[in-house]
C-alpha cells in the first residue's frame, strides 16, 4: 500500500494492490459449478433434495438438453 | 489489481457471448435438434411408446428456454475461464500491441482449438438420438479426458515456452518445438482412447449438418467472448492499481 500527497485538495491517494488469488478462486469454483450443471449432471444436484427420483426425472440434464447437444458435450 | 473488477468484467462478458449463443443456437442449430427428436419420436412410437403430440411440443419450448438459459451459464462458465488465463497470459501475448481485444483474440484462438476443436476432432458433438444413456458416464469420461490431455498439455507447453525464453532465445525454435510435442501428446491420446461406443442410427446427412452447425457456433461463441471481454479489459483497466482518494 502506498501513500501519496498529491494536490492541496486532495489529501492523499492510496493504492489498493489487491491481489487476483481470491478472484481466480471465486472464478475457478463458478467454471466447475457451471461446466457440471449444463455439461454433465445427470441429477446429482436436484438428488440432494429430490433423492433418488432425481436421477430419473434429471430435471437439469432436460432443461439444458439442447445446449449439451449444440456445445458438444455427451448426452443420450 | 482491480479484483472486483476483473471477476465482474469477466463473468458479464461470459454471460454476453453465451446468451448470444443460445439465441444463434436457436437458429441455427434447432432446426437439426427438432429433426432428429422426430426421428427419435418417430422409433418411439413404433416400438408402441404413446406420445402425446402437445405435450412433446410444450416440453420443446420449456427445452428451447433452457437453451438460451444454458447459453448464459455455460458462457460464463467458459468466460471464467479465459479470464483466469486471459490474467496471467496478457503480457506474454502480442507483446508488441497495446490492444486487449487483439490480445484476447489470440487467446481464443489458442483455447477454441485446444479446448473445443482437438477434441472434437476425436468426438465429435452428436444430435439426439445418437447416444445410449447406458453409456453416458463412459463418453462422459472419454470426452473430458480428452478436454484435459488437452488443456494441460497446452498450458504446460506454453509456460515451457515462455520459461526456456533465456536458454533458447530463438522464438521460432522454441514455438516449433512446443508444437511438435503437443502434436506427438494428442496423436498418442487419439490412438489411446476408445471411440465413441454408440452407433449412429440416424441419416448420415443429418449427423453432418448438425455437427458443422454447432462448430460453427461455438466459433462465434469464442470469437465473441474475445471482442466483448476485450472491450471491456480496454475500458476498465482491471489490471491498474485500485485508488482511494480522500478529498
Amino acid at each position: 500500500m502506498r501513500t501519496t500527497l498529491s494536490s492541496p485538495r486532495i489529501l492523499l491517494t492510496r493504492d489498493i494492490d489487491v491481489s487476483p488469488r481470491i478472484a481466480v478462486g471465486i472464478l475457478l469454483g463458478i467454471l466447475l459449478m457451471g461446466i457440471f450443471v449444463v455439461g454433465y449432471d445427470q441429477g446429482h444436484l436436484f438428488s440432494f433434495v429430490q433423492g433418488q427420483e432425481a436421477f430419473d426425472t434429471m430435471w437439469m440434464h432436460e432443461f439444458y438438453h439442447d445446449m449439451r447437444h449444440a456445445a458438444g458435450f455427451p448426452c443420450h | 489489481m482491480k479484483a472486483f473488477t476483473f471477476v465482474i468484467i469477466t463473468l458479464l462478458s461470459g454471460t454476453i457471448a453465451g446468451t448470444i449463443l443460445g439465441i444463434i443456437n436457436l437458429a441455427l442449430v434447432e432446426p437439426y435438434i427438432d429433426r432428429a427428436i422426430s426421428i427419435e419420436t418417430q422409433t418411439a412410437v413404433k416400438e408402441g411408446e404413446v406420445i402425446d403430440p402437445v405435450e412433446l411440443q410444450d416440453y420443446r419450448l420449456w427445452q428451447k428456454g433452457g437453451e438460451i438459459a444454458a447459453g448464459a451459464i455455460l458462457g460464463m462458465s467458459i468466460g471464467a475461464l479465459f479470464g483466469i488465463v486471459f490474467l496471467y497470459s496478457r503480457n506474454s501475448l502480442l507483446q508488441h500491441s497495446n490492444s486487449n481485444i487483439r490480445k484476447a483474440l489470440i487467446l481464443a484462438g489458442i483455447m477454441w482449438f485446444v479446448l473445443f476443436l482437438v477434441p472434437a476432432l476425436k468426438y465429435p458433438a452428436n444430435p439426439p438420438a445418437v447416444g445410449d444413456p447406458e453409456t453416458i458416464y463412459y463418453r462422459e469420461s472419454l470426452y473430458i479426458g480428452l478436454v484435459a490431455i488437452s488443456g494441460f498439455s497446452a498450458l504446460g507447453l506454453a509456460l515451457l515456452y515462455w520459461k526456456s525464453g533465456n536458454k533458447v532465445p530463438n522464438n521460432r525454435y522454441r514455438f516449433i518445438t512446443v508444437l511438435i510435442i503437443y502434436t506427438a501428446i494428442i496423436a498418442g491420446a487419439f490412438y489411446i482412447l476408445p471411440p465413441n461406443p454408440d452407433k449412429i442410427s440416424v441419416p448420415q446427412d443429418l449427423v453432418q449438418d448438425f455437427r458443422i452447425a454447432s462448430a460453427l457456433t461455438m466459433s462465434i461463441f469464442w470469437g465473441l467472448l474475445a471482442i466483448i471481454f476485450g472491450a471491456f479489459w480496454n475500458r476498465f483497466k482491471p489490471h491498474e492499481v485500485a485508488k482511494i482518494t480522500t478529498v
